[in-house]
This record gives C-alpha cells, structure tokens and sequence, in this order.
C-alpha cells in the first residue's frame, strides 16, 4: 500500500498548486473555483452525481466489454486467414484515421436516446486497440517456439491454445488498459450528442450554466472512474500474468 | 549395427539457394554423433530435416526405417534456446510433450523425478523459468525432449550460450545420460572440443552450398573427462577437425 503515498503525494502538490492560484491571482469562481468549493458541491450533489456516474459507468462498461467480445476474436480471425486479413486490415485502419466522433449523430439517429447508441459509440473509439494488440500478440511466438509445438505433433489447436494464446496475453493486457480509458472518453463523448443523463449529459448542463464548481465536480469524478477501471484490468492482468517481466519487474526503473 | 537415421542424397533449396547438397548420412542406434561446421553451413537446417519439421528439397531420409514425412513419435529435440513456456514451472514444462502427446502424465511422474535429480533440478520444481539462470533453464529444456523416452536425440547447439563453465558442466552430463539411457543423439556445435569430448562421430560440414566434408571417428575411451583434454589422443582429435575446418575455408 505504500507505493500510493506517492501518486497521493503528486495530488496534494496539485490541489494546493491550484490553491494558490486561485488565491493569488483572484480567479473568479466562474472561471476557476476554489477547491474547497468543488469538494463542498461533490458532498452537496453526491446521490445526484452518483446516479448520473452510475449511467456513465453502465455505458462505458458496456462499450468496454463490447471491444473485447468482439475485438478479440475478430484478432482470431485476423490471425487465422490471410485472406480475412487482406480484406479487412486496410478498412480497420481506415477506421481510425476516420473520426468516429463524427458517427455519433447519425448513431443517435438510429438508435434513439438509448442506452444502446452510447455503448456502440464507446465499442467504435475502445475496439480498435484490442484488435491490434491482441493481433500483435498473437503473431509475437517465437520460431523456435513453433518448432519445439510442432516436434509435439500439437494440433492446431492445441497451438492456438497452449502457446499462441498464453504468449499473447501481454500484449492483449496492454490494448485492454488502452481501451478501458478510451472507453471512458468514448461514453462522455456519446453523451454529448443527445443523453439525459450521465457525467457527459451532466458537463453540457454545467457548462451551459457556468457552473464551474460542478463542472471541476463532474470531472474529478471521471478521473476517479478512469483510475479505477484501468486499475481492475491491471489487477486482472497481474492474477492473469504474474510470470510476465512487465508484472513482475514493475519495480525496476526502465531509464 | 543397425542404423537409426539414414540419409541419402538430401538436399534442401530455399528458392535459387542452395542450403544443402548431396548429404549422405548413416547414424547407427546408440550412437553419438556431433556435427560441426562454422555459421552458415546448413547444419541447423540438417537437424530440421531430420526432426521433420521442414521437407527436403532431394533425396530421402529414413527415420528407423520409416520415411520422414513430418515430426516423428521417437524423437526429442533441444533448441538452441531453451524456449519455456514463462507461465509453466519447471516440472510442469518438463511436463508439456506429455500433455501435448496426450500421454499418461501421471504414469511418468517417477520418471519426471529421475530425470529431475539426474540433471540436478532438485528443489526447483516448482520454479518458473524467469528464476532459473541459463543453464538451468537449459537442462529444463533437455528434460523436456527426453520425457516421453525417445530413442532418438537432437540438439541443436543447447548450450552455444551458456557461459564455458556451465557449458563443461553440461557436457558431462549428456555423455552421464547418454551413457545411462544408450540413446542415439546427434549433437548440433561449433567447439570443436565438445564435439571431441561426446561424440564417436565428428561429421564436419563445408559452407555454400552445405555439404559433408569429413567423418571424424574419435576413438576415445569412455566416460572422458575434461582432464582428457590435454592428452595427445584428445589434441590429435581437435587438430584432426581443426585442420579439415580450415581446409574447407574456415579461418581461425
């Protein structure tokens, strides 16, 4: 538990930064509030924030699972057949030089107000990083590795399962904790183009009223909802992984 | 004796390149033959061949008679790296052919512990190979390709990283195992003085295309021991291989 004292250190150097300039140079509150009066507006709205929070939690969760449900095993099949992969490679790519943000309103047009048209939303900005990652991950097998499966007579099978896919996990891991904060920006992102309720919705709202206190509100919660997702696919990773050098040397300094 | 590998007229292209050409090979069962030659010579892409994991491009190759077609039930392999599952323990990596062979893992578990104190992993069982050191995690390796008892063999360099020390200590005990379990290997190297120390044969290959260009016997008597090294019988030897290395163009 002793390794948080420093992110928590780095966090109180940051609140009393921001403290001090809004003391010193006089912000006004519409512009920068003070940090007392966010803390006070999170404890005077918290069962409001919560509910709105949970909605978000429920989209981005959602969208989340979606890239993995489908994002890995289309990296199966990407793997699996160079034809599959010829043909659909170059459109993935294409994909994400193209803004999805720029879907999202034709998405809501669809599929109306919903819960559905956020979570597609957050499925199109969060599943591209599992694909590639778990594609990468699978190709990373060694020769020799191959050589020493198929001096075993495995199956195909049996190489997918027992080396291909353990081998890949690393990589599989690191487009996950990709994607989990992805995920999140993605359901705000939803969010603003038609909700009625959610952190995003909640932003707009804020925004339109200047209502900065609740906005600083709305945004620490966000942070506090990105840390912790990405912090339970990494605990996922390291009962997944323990043997991985990544899991196990995080300690040692890579510079 | 009868021969448990017999290679006729192989050859193996890649593309216009020629890998291999004309190589004719008898190893007789129980044998232990080393091929030497310098980087480049064909020798790993011979081992390939025989462990059919790759097909000739002429010739044949008969594996106790059979022809190879693809990998065969009897044989084992050790890589030039040891190539552990990171995830597996030391046993359960020894484990791995077994499972994958569909085998009885359970009928083997006297011979898992044999093979363990024999190679001198006791006490690391239970170890995941990033807590080995090299030649360690080396003798994993060769655990592995003996476990389902192949009668034959192949190693390709095991020990070509490991450090001169851990390389003698490993010399030992293939010839301890060999000389227990009367397999046949043939033993992939670029020392010459390992390939004097375990073999009986001494196949010294030729670059470009990959060819035999000599077979060494060394008559040595057994078990040898690396005080052997300095007497003239062992030298003899050396400078027999040395002296054809340099012939077919290998500079010291």
């Amino acid at each position: 538990m002793k390794s948080a004292y420093y992110p928590l250190g780095t966090f109180v150097v940051f609140v009393l930064g921001w403290y001090a300039i809004s003391i010193l140079f006089e912000v006004p509150a519409y512009l920068l509030p003070r940090p007392e009066a966010v803390i006070e507006r999170l404890g005077q709205d918290f069962g409001y924030l919560m509910r709105h929070a949970w909605v978000t939690t429920y989209e981005t969760l959602g969208g989340f699972l979606l890239s993995v449900l489908i994002g890995v095993p289309l990296a199966f099949i990407i793997v699996s057949s160079s034809i599959v992969e010829k043909a659909i490679m170059p459109w993935l790519v294409l994909s994400q030089t193209f803004p999805k943000v720029a879907l999202a309103p034709l998405i809501v047009v669809w599929f109306g107000l919903g819960i559905v048209p956020k979570i597609l939303v957050t499925f199109l900005v969060a599943f591209f990083p599992v694909v590639i990652s778990t594609v990468v991950g699978l190709r990373s097998m060694e020769n020799e590795m191959l050589e020493l499966a198929r001096s075993m007579k495995a199956s195909r099978f049996q190489i997918f399962w027992r080396f291909r896919l353990p081998l890949a996990l690393p990589s599989l891991f690191s487009g996950l904790k990709v994607s989990v904060a992805f995920s999140v920006v993605g359901a705000v992102i939803a969010e603003w183009v038609g909700a009625t309720e959610g952190l995003g919705y909640l932003l707009l709202t804020a925004n339109a009223n200047l209502d900065t206190a609740l906005l600083f509100a709305v945004l620490a919660i966000l942070t506090v909802l990105g840390i912790v997702l990405y912090y339970a696919v990494e605990m996922f990773e390291q009962r997944l992984i323990p043997w991985h050098a990544s899991v196990r040397l995080k300690e040692v300094p890579a510079l | 004796m009868k021969s448990i590998i017999a290679l006729e007229d192989v050859s193996k292209r890649f593309g216009p390149f020629t890998a291999l050409e004309s190589i004719s090979l008898d190893v007789a069962e129980g044998e232990f033959v080393s091929i030497v030659g310098t980087s480049g010579c064909g020798k790993s892409t011979l081992l390939r061949l025989v462990a059919g994991l790759m097909p000739t491009s002429g010739g044949s190759i008969r594996i106790a008679d059979r022809e190879v077609t693809g990998p065969t039930d009897d044989v084992g392999i050790a890589f030039q790296t040891p190539v552990l599952l990171p995830w597996r323990n030391v046993r359960q990596n020894i484990e791995l052919p077994l499972e994958v062979r569909k085998l009885d893992v359970g009928r083997h578990q006297a011979e898992l512990t044999r093979m363990i104190d024999l190679v001198g992993l006791r006490g690391f069982e239970d170890r995941h190979p990033y807590q080995l050191s090299g030649g360690m995690q080396q003798r994993v390796a060769l655990c592995r390709a003996l476990i389902h008892d192949p009668s034959l063999v192949l190693m390709d360099e095991p020990f070509g990283a490991l450090d001169a020390m851990t390389r003698e200590q490993m010399n030992l005990e293939i010839q301890r195992i060999w000389m227990e379990t009367k397999k046949t290997i043939v033993l992939i190297t670029h020392s010459i003085i390992e390939a004097v120390f375990l073999a009986d044969r001494i196949v010294v290959m030729q670059s470009r295309p990959g060819r035999i260009a000599s077979v060494i016997d060394v008559k040595l008597p057994r078990p040898r021991s690396f005080t052997d090294i300095a007497t003239p019988e062992f030298q003899d030897a050396c400078n027999q291989v040395r002296l054809l290395m340099n012939a077919t163009g290998f500079t010291e």
